[in-house]
């Protein structure tokens, strides 16, 4: 046996005895020193995170109607490494994706191992690239957000950006509850770097977003849309508004504006299409904002509705200005003075108020402060304060100038003027709910205050039915509802700080029936052509919308 | 004989080792191969569940007004709410067709009475489409 260990077995062995201790040292000091950076390399390798993309939540209308949904789709990208023939590759992805051929060669020329070729692409096309069966070409789904209505809604809606990230309208004011929560799971890849399946070690699931009701109708939506985009045509203007308010809770059952834009296709409308004038922009009412006044000389009792007014026959001057009427009046009652829109008699009627009362009453009818609805942009309107009133103020606010409102304040106020005298918060949002129907937050129609009385609440709305009946509002009559509004007519102010005798801002506000009212309505036009009186462009608009309304909503005649 | 058996001893263990080991490589290969099942069960799934979705999408974007609107203005037909005149209300069931309440008559009578046939009712939530 002793034989057998002959002395080159002796080398061999001790050769081995010395590899071994070698090799020991050295993983001695691998594992002392590079151990922590060598197992995350090999972990980065081997162990992977895959993102779990959440469902975005669905706005709703009133009756659950879906407003806004997300679809998935593909997105085609490719590893320009990969591509073996690029300038054949390249011409058949162009036919494919109707894309420029050197615009796709760009982007294999790039030194990169991932390049989008196109994002969120229809099925056929997928299918039609798919079949090119090209190597280093791969898919990705991702969420896309689609509006079955398109243009309807669009600026209460808004619309997201490419990384699904609310970027106006709803979609950014609710984006946190919108969008959900992202999900992970920790899994293994091969060498190929993919998922090899069996292998996944924890998962935490995406939490899918909210969905978002809203309070709007989309059938009133449409035909107040519908109304609009007529009247919008008809007269060339440069933008309109229109909002149907239910006076009692404030709740928004239709809010549209004009130029508008289609949400499928954000990238063809002009940005200046996509603002929401109705709470982003302020304008000069004109006499829609006598129902202000006469709110305040009612409630102050400093007028009687018969106490006459002298009206000048058309021209009054006052200090170094001199007022005029669009029609002259000798003396007119008080109710008359509104029917006729008077704003000789209703600047006396102010005087008899002053300035501290009807500052009061313009905040208490929530003009100069935000109305805090859940709409992104909104707007405080332009009320000056009391001490920057100068002595022609007073006469000037008491016929809707030298004062901007939003559309929205235009609408809470005629609400309070319907609703027997309350200022209600408008609320385009009825709730949140989570995928399984739980609600996770309610919005309760708020009323926050008493503007007027019942009694001058009362009073104010049989002055205003006069206008329709047989003042400057005729063309809002909607037979056997008896509605009820204002007309205005308010002249824009040019660049040079002078009142233009071009262009006006025309309006109507009202409501029906007028004594027990449904719906508030207020319809604005940007600077109509050829006509530009409110009872003419925007009173038929109203009348439209408003005998709509009772039909749909099957109310009785009076 | 004591050499004879530590040999068998030997193969024994190496033996039930490797079988250990292949069973072990045959449940990484099977553990494969249903992960990749339910992967492409999976995929199949949601490919259906997108498409279903794009499809229900279509049919929400024919339904909405403003599309059925422009659709009916092409063909110059006006969409407007009906008139009071132009609905017909439709009288409730004349009273024959009402089904009288099976009279009672004690429990050896009731045996022999021919009551209701069986009625199928549709669930309607049964034909929901799907959820978001």
């Amino acid at each position: 046996m002793y034989k057998l260990i002959t002395p080159r077995i002796k080398k061999v062995a001790y050769f081995l005895v010395v590899l071994f201790v070698l090799l020991a040292v050295r993983l001695f000091f691998v594992q002392l020193g590079a151990a922590k950076p060598l197992s995350k390399l090999a972990s980065d390798q081997h162990n992977m995170y895959l993102c779990l993309l959440p469902r975005r939540g669905v706005i709703y209308d009133h009756r659950k109607k879906e407003l806004a949904v997300s679809i998935n789709l593909n997105s085609i990208f490719a590893d320009p490494l990969m591509i073996e023939d690029e300038e054949s590759t390249a011409e058949k992805l162009a036919g494919a994706l109707d894309l420029d051929k050197e615009d796709i060669l760009l982007k294999f020329k790039e030194d990169k191992r991932f390049v989008w070729l196109a994002r969120k692409v229809q099925p056929e096309t997928e299918k039609a690239v798919r079949g090119l069966s090209i190597k280093g070409v791969g898919f990705i789904k991702e969420p896309q957000r689609v509006y079955p209505g398109g243009e309807l809604a669009s600026h209460i809606i808004g619309f997201v950006g490419m990384d699904d990230k609310g970027l106006e309208g709803i979609e950014l004011q609710f984006d946190k509850l919108l969008k959900g929560t992202v999900g992970w799971r920790y899994s293994i890849r091969d060498a190929k770097r993919r998922e090899v399946p069996g292998y996944e070690y924890k998962e935490i699931p995406p939490a899918d977003g909210n969905d978002v009701i809203l309070t709007i109708d989309s059938v009133v939506q449409a035909f107040a849309e519908k109304e609009l985009e007529s009247a919008f045509e008809k007269y060339k203007a440069k933008g309109g508004i229109i909002i149907v308010m239910d006076p009692y809770t404030g709740d928004i059952l239709a809010l549209a504006n004009r130029p508008t834009y289609d949400l499928n296709n954000i990238k063809g409308s002009p940005v200046e299409a996509r603002r929401n004038r109705a709470v982003c922009d302020f304008f000069e009412p004109g006499s829609s904002f006598k129902i202000v006044t006469a709110g305040a000389v009612l409630e102050e009792d400093v007028v009687q509705l018969e106490e006459e007014f002298f009206c000048e026959n058309g021209e009054f001057k006052w200090g170094r200005h001199t007022y005029h009427d669009h029609r002259p009046h000798g003396w007119l009652a008080f109710r008359d003075v509104i029917k006729y829109s008077s704003n000789i008699g209703t600047m006396k009627s102010a005087m008899k108020l002053g300035d501290k009362r009807l500052y009061r009453y313009i905040k208490r009818f929530g003009f100069g402060m935000k109305t805090g609805i859940d709409l992104p942009g909104e707007v405080e309107g332009m009320t000056r304060p009391l001490k920057q009133w100068s002595k022609l103020s007073l006469c000037s606010i008491s016929m809707g100038q030298e004062i901007a409102v939003t559309a929205l304040q235009l609408a809470c106020a005629i609400s309070s003027v319907a609703n027997g005298g309350y200022y209600v918060r408008p609320r385009i949002i009825e709730r949140i709910q989570d995928k399984a129907g739980q609600v996770i937050e309610e919005f309760k129609p708020e009323q926050r205050y008493r503007v007027i009385s019942e009694e001058t609440s009362k009073e104010l709305r049989a002055i205003l039915r006069g206008v329709v009946e047989d003042g400057t509002g005729k063309l809002a009559e909607v037979k056997s509802y008896l509605p009820a509004g204002k007309t205005g007519t308010a002249q824009k102010i040019e660049q040079n700080g002078t009142y233009s005798h071009k262009k006006f801002t025309a309006s109507f506000i009202g409501f029906l029936p007028y004594d027990k009212p449904r719906f508030a309505i207020v319809v604005i036009m940007d600077e109509p052509r050829p006509y530009y009186y409110g009872g003419t462009v925007c009173a038929p608009v109203f009348k439209n919308v408003a005998s709509q309304l009772m039909r749909y909503y099957k109310i009785e005649p009076l | 004989m004591k050499d004879f058996l530590k040999t068998y001893k030997a193969i024994g263990f190496i033996f039930i080792g490797t079988l250990t080991m292949l069973m072990y490589v045959n449940q990484q290969v099977l553990i494969y191969q249903m992960g990749l099942k339910v992967k492409e069960n999976h995929q199949v799934y949601s490919k259906l569940v997108d498409h279903n979705r794009i499809l229900v999408y279509n049919v929400l974007n024919l339904k909405s007004p403003v599309s059925l609107q422009t659709k009916l203005l092409a063909k110059k037909v006006e969409l407007d709410m009906p008139h009071k005149w132009q609905v017909v209300k439709l009288e409730s069931s004349p009273k024959k067709f009402v089904y009288k309440k099976a009279v009672k008559k004690g429990f050896f009578a009731n045996l022999f009475i021919i009551g209701r046939e069986a009625e199928a009712s549709q669930n309607i939530n049964s034909l929901a489409s799907l959820s978001y």
